[in-house]
């Protein structure tokens, strides 16, 4: 919960389908060599905000099922990266104090996607594919990658939290 | 996790469920092969998604319009002419270098038939498909026009940009292209032809026909992204220049790309006391980032 205002569940579902969807389509088209935007982590980093626990990890995983479906990718990498994400936010987020909400969604979204691409890049290996030396990809694609998605974060994460969220209705 | 406490356990449980769960699914990915349940749902998905994914493809090419131009700018255009002259030409010597092991093949087999490529109509890149680590485009043909998986991709009639994954819907194919890290073609280094041997002058930089091979490899890429043959052996007189073509077989095995096809020029060789083999990089003949047209070798 924001102060005030509580998360639409049925919204946040929403935005994550949506990230889901922006990740496998629109991300590609906009990837130059490791660095990319990763709108999946984004998603659920802002759809958990204000969640219950046991929601915003169903939304990673679904979200993150939803993204391997779609992706083609190795199946599996994905959900296991939307439960990581949300589980980072939902730690993060306990540890929030009132009013910094971007500040929370840029730290959420740093931890995130750089576990994020650590999977990317285990997950080849484990599945026998080879991948890049750590060193090499931790400079030219992890840092990077990191920073990028940490800005969108933060500049998406005001309007599109208002779009989710709405007022906590008082008895009185 | 812990900021409703009286959940922090059953919270816990599930993330170590999820967890649990997701890595199952990994592991069931990689173990069921192409044909298992979570593979064709993707396969499904593929194709659902396919009007998704050229809509983003055209939403998006003002932004890869823009790119080119600014790259135009950058490059001088006479540059830009003399590569795609150049382009032209390696395809001709390439071409050439096909004939010519076509014809020794021929000879050797005292059979007068040869096959010539069966092409699969002009398809378009739809958009680039896939994660960080991986570069595959989809193309708008499929099964339906007669793409099975495997098979090789060119441009032009005879530059290799790829082939086809098990990714192949009625209406659309996965490309796995060169540069990514996990293709692999048995290749060959042909010499160009020596500038007094050449018919006309400013004409194709055709191989020679009566020098040897300078030798066979593997082309693939490292993640550091360069584009190198692998496996090629000391002795082998490989040097700057060389035309890599693919090698169509190995042994008295064939191998899944037909011979002739071209791949790139060789930028460098070197090679160190302690390894056994030539370390060359290669410049691919296309750049793969540029792809919009491809066809489909369907039957050699």
């Amino acid at each position: 919960m924001l102060g005030g205002v509580q998360t639409h569940i049925a919204r946040a579902a929403l935005l994550v389908a949506l990230a889901a969807l922006l990740e496998v389509a629109l991300s590609p088209l906009l990837t130059f060599g490791w660095v990319g935007p990763r709108f999946l982590i984004i998603g659920v980093v802002l759809a958990v905000t204000g969640l219950r626990d046991l929601q915003a990890l169903l939304l990673g995983f679904f979200g993150g099922v939803l993204t391997d479906a779609l992706s083609g990718g190795l199946f599996g990498v994905a959900a296991f990266g939307g439960v990581l994400a949300a589980a980072i936010s939902l730690r993060i987020e306990s540890a929030r104090r009132k009013g910094e909400t971007r500040l929370f969604v840029a730290q959420a979204t740093v931890a995130s996607v750089a576990v994020y691409d650590l999977i990317g890049l285990l997950a080849p290996l484990l599945a026998g594919q080879g991948g890049p030396s750590i060193t090499g990809y931790l400079v030219g694609g992890m840092i990077p990658d990191v920073l990028l998605n940490t800005l969108l974060a933060y500049l998406a994460s005001g309007f599109i939290l208002k779009l989710i969220t709405t007022k906590e209705e008082r008895w009185t | 996790m812990g900021n409703r406490k009286p959940n922090a356990a059953s919270t816990l449980a599930a993330f170590v469920v999820l967890c649990v769960t997701s890595l199952v699914l990994f592991t069931v990915y990689v173990k069921e092969g192409d044909s298992g349940p979570l593979h064709t749902v993707q396969l499904g998905a593929a194709e659902v998604l396919r009007p998704v994914r050229g809509l983003f493809g055209f939403a998006t090419s003002p932004l890869s319009a823009a790119s080119e131009r600014v790259e135009g700018v950058l490059d001088a255009s006479e540059v830009r002419a003399l590569e795609e002259k150049a382009l032209e030409y390696e395809e001709e010597a390439a071409e050439a270098a096909r004939l010519r092991q076509e014809n020794e093949r021929l000879r050797a087999l005292l059979d007068g038939e040869q096959a010539s490529f069966t092409y699969s109509p002009l398809a378009r890149v739809v958009a680039p498909v896939g994660g960080q680590l991986t570069r595959r485009v989809v193309i708008n043909i499929g099964a339906n026009d007669g793409i099975e998986p495997e098979q090789p991709v060119v441009v032009g009639n005879n530059t290799l940009v790829g082939r086809t994954t098990e990714r192949v819907t009625p209406n659309t194919a996965e490309v796995l292209l060169i540069n990514e890290q996990n293709f692999a073609a048995g290749v060959r280094i042909v010499p160009p032809l020596a500038p007094e041997d050449e018919p006309d002058e400013g004409s194709v930089p055709a191989p020679d026909l009566e020098g040897n091979s300078h030798g066979e490899g593997l082309l693939r890429t490292n993640w550091e992204g360069y584009l190198g043959v692998d496996y090629v052996d000391l002795s082998a007189e490989a040097e700057q220049g060389d035309f890599v073509i693919t090698s169509g077989r190995a042994g008295e095995r064939e191998l899944l790309f037909p011979p002739g096809l071209l791949v790139g020029t060789i930028e460098s060789v070197s090679s160190q006391d302690i390894s056994q083999y030539k370390n060359i990089v290669a410049t691919p003949a296309v750049k793969t980032d540029d792809l919009q047209e491809v066809r489909v070798i369907l039957d050699r």
